[in-house]
């Protein structure tokens, strides 16, 4: 049997060997991270058929949790570990013709300790190791929005330092409190311990976890960093931040109040969040006329709708809420991709430059219209299913304030469809048709259709995901399982 | 006295924090900001240490029978408070570099006036 350690040893062996090759053979530095995205996908691949049936604890030093470091290797876990690894891969692949210019073995270092970051939180069973792993993915993401050194990526790195610095104090703080109280660090132990402490003195430690990786999660008051570094940073890091590391925030936060908490009474609240989130996010988009700030906008816009998929806390929410999470994690990266070439190409990243790119790279621009529809929710993409199940979760709960409130997700997905239409108009149908085409290289087109591929293949068959998605959701609502797998 | 004596870590500890909050959302120079980032830090790290701290504590070292384990602390909190310093130097080392470079652009360290990225 493969063991899930090896998903975060053999990156993050690998990262700190990239000095090392390059020191020796600087051709060598940038096929690292495809090698071990590849080697993660490979694995999580194989785990997740075992992982479906019985979830893989490792123990870490020999001890018996919850005395041990332990990874829990569910179906959540692994789901998100190959999802990492897939985008990953792809995004690497890409960055192979796109990052030319710095200290490139730097970035391609970076870059995997982001991921291998990414992987250890979705799959660790310790609390302190989530913060030192969700540490490495923070630092790692503040130094590559810095990566161009530019004007603006420097001024966004620093306010995204600040802002993620202070959320990660409040998360230690919060991690003290409870061990304060139960004496465990271990996720699964303080779970079945929290009924024995009063709801007041778990109140305050639950606001600081949330609030600590909420800064991650971006949940609207805690996403000013956002626009900023996803606009400024290198386009492959824009597609990783928005298709993965927001994802994991994202998780951590679902996972600390599904299975650590509990706590069924804040679900309303973190809906009507979600739905704040998402009109906040839509609506900034709508106004913006730089390209990538528009996308990265919409990604709060689809966090936000994620976090209400999975307040609805119904099986069929939490299933929506994952798929709308892969949903947007495929297309999210795309659309970051091809507009970073079309940026590349052109040299502004102004809405309005991207004039009459469609018939310059016709290829490129079709792979960008396919994300932009997948993210509104049309037909036959990806989008379309996750969308839909959301409502259906949401209209299925018979209770008016989900139906009201999924009526105003909506009216955020009107708005979508108005700013993404707009986008593909000028793509289209704007400018002149005098220069010859000319696409982008076949590295960058690669991972392109790949990407492509795999938004319409889910979205035509959605039954390839849904199974492992309703295990991944039976995990998180059922959290005495959970904690008597982990405890034996 | 006796309140003074079990708390005074405690209180301590959220006195820092608060500085450091106190200081990253008021202070307008980028220097200073990071300086309350490791005044916060260095308060979180007192906090996990007090939770583990008993009056009079020794090391946890089992295999030396003199010391009696009514009188050891707890040897996870410190162990914690190891990777956090580490952490925040990593922070810390990086906030400083691009603070340097901030520098180098705008050739000031007013947050105030740095205000190319807006919503």
């Amino acid at each position: 049997m493969v063991n899930p350690v090896l998903l975060i040893v053999v990156p993050l062996g690998l990262a700190f060997a990239i000095p090392l090759f390059n020191l020796f053979w600087k051709a060598t530095a940038k096929y690292v991270p495809p090698v071990a995205l590849g080697f993660n996908l490979v694995v999580s691949l194989l785990l997740l058929p075992k992982v479906l049936e019985n979830p893989v604890i490792v123990s870490i030093g020999g001890w018996r949790p919850p005395f041990c470091i332990n990874l829990v290797a569910g179906p959540v876990g692994v789901l998100f570990s190959a999802i990492i690894a897939l985008i990953g891969l792809l995004v690497s692949v890409y960055a192979l013709d796109y990052i030319k210019e710095g200290p490139t073995e730097k970035y391609h270092m970076l870059y995997l300790l982001l991921l291998t970051g990414a992987t250890g939180v979705v799959l660790t069973g310790d609390i302190f190791n989530l913060f030192v792993f969700f540490e490495i993915l923070c630092i790692s993401s503040y130094a590559l929005v810095a990566y161009s050194r530019d004007k603006a990526g420097i001024e966004s790195a620093v306010k995204y330092l600040i802002q993620g610095s202070v959320g990660s104090s409040l998360l230690l703080i919060g991690i003290g409190l409870l061990y304060g109280q139960f004496g465990t660090l271990n996720m699964a132990d303080i779970a079945g311990k929290i009924n024995s402490a009063s709801p007041i003195s778990l109140f305050v430690p639950m606001v600081l976890l949330i609030t600590g990786l909420g800064v991650e999660a971006a949940i609207f008051p805690l996403n000013a960093w956002l626009p900023d570094a996803h606009s400024s940073a290198p386009s492959s890091v824009s597609a990783i931040l928005s298709g993965i590391a927001i994802e994991v925030g994202l998780y951590a936060v679902v996972r600390v109040i599904f299975t650590i908490f509990g706590a069924s009474s804040i679900f309303l609240f973190l809906a009507f969040l979600g739905i704040l989130t998402l009109l906040v996010g839509e609506m900034c988009a709508f106004s913006q006329n730089n390209i990538k700030r528009m996308l990265a906008y919409s990604s709060i816009g689809q966090i936000g709708l994620i976090l209400f998929a999975l307040a609805i806390a119904t099986s069929y929410g939490v299933t929506g809420g994952l798929f709308q999470l892969v949903s947007h994690t495929l297309s999210k990266a795309l659309l970051f991709l091809t507009a970073g070439y079309m940026i590349y190409r052109v040299g502004s990243s102004d809405i309005s430059a991207l004039e009459g790119m469609g018939r310059k790279m016709p290829l490129t621009c079709l792979a960008f219209t396919i994300g932009a529809f997948s993210l509104i929710g049309l037909p036959p993409f990806i989008g379309f299913p996750s969308k839909f199940l959301v409502v259906q979760a949401a209209l299925a709960t018979k209770e008016t304030y989900f139906c009201v409130l999924i009526g105003l997700a909506l009216l955020g997905t009107v708005i979508e469809g108005a700013y993404f239409f707009r986008v593909v108009q000028v793509l289209y149908f704007k400018g002149e048709n005098n220069q010859g085409s000319k696409d982008a290289p076949i590295a960058v087109l690669v991972p392109v259709f790949i990407f492509v591929v795999l938004i319409i293949v889910v979205g035509v068959y959605p039954k390839i995901l849904t199974d492992v998605l309703s295990s991944a959701a039976a995990e998180f609502l059922n959290r005495m399982n959970y904690i008597g797998n982990v405890l034996g | 006295m006796s309140f003074l004596d079990s708390y005074i870590y405690y209180i301590g500890a959220f006195g820092l924090i608060l500085t450091g909050l106190y200081i990253i959302l008021v202070k307008h120079n980028l220097i200073k900001v990071i300086i309350g980032l490791g005044i916060l830090d260095t308060g979180v790290n007192l906090f996990l240490i007090s939770i583990g701290y008993i009056t009079k504590g020794t090391a946890p070292i089992f295999s030396r029978p003199e010391i009696d384990s009514e009188h050891m602390v707890d040897p996870v909190p410190q162990a914690l408070v190891l990777t956090a310093i580490v952490i925040g130097v990593a922070v810390l080392a990086l906030a400083l570099s691009l603070a340097i470079r901030l520098y180098q652009h705008y050739e000031t360290l007013n947050l105030r006036k740095i205000k190319e990225q807006k919503w």
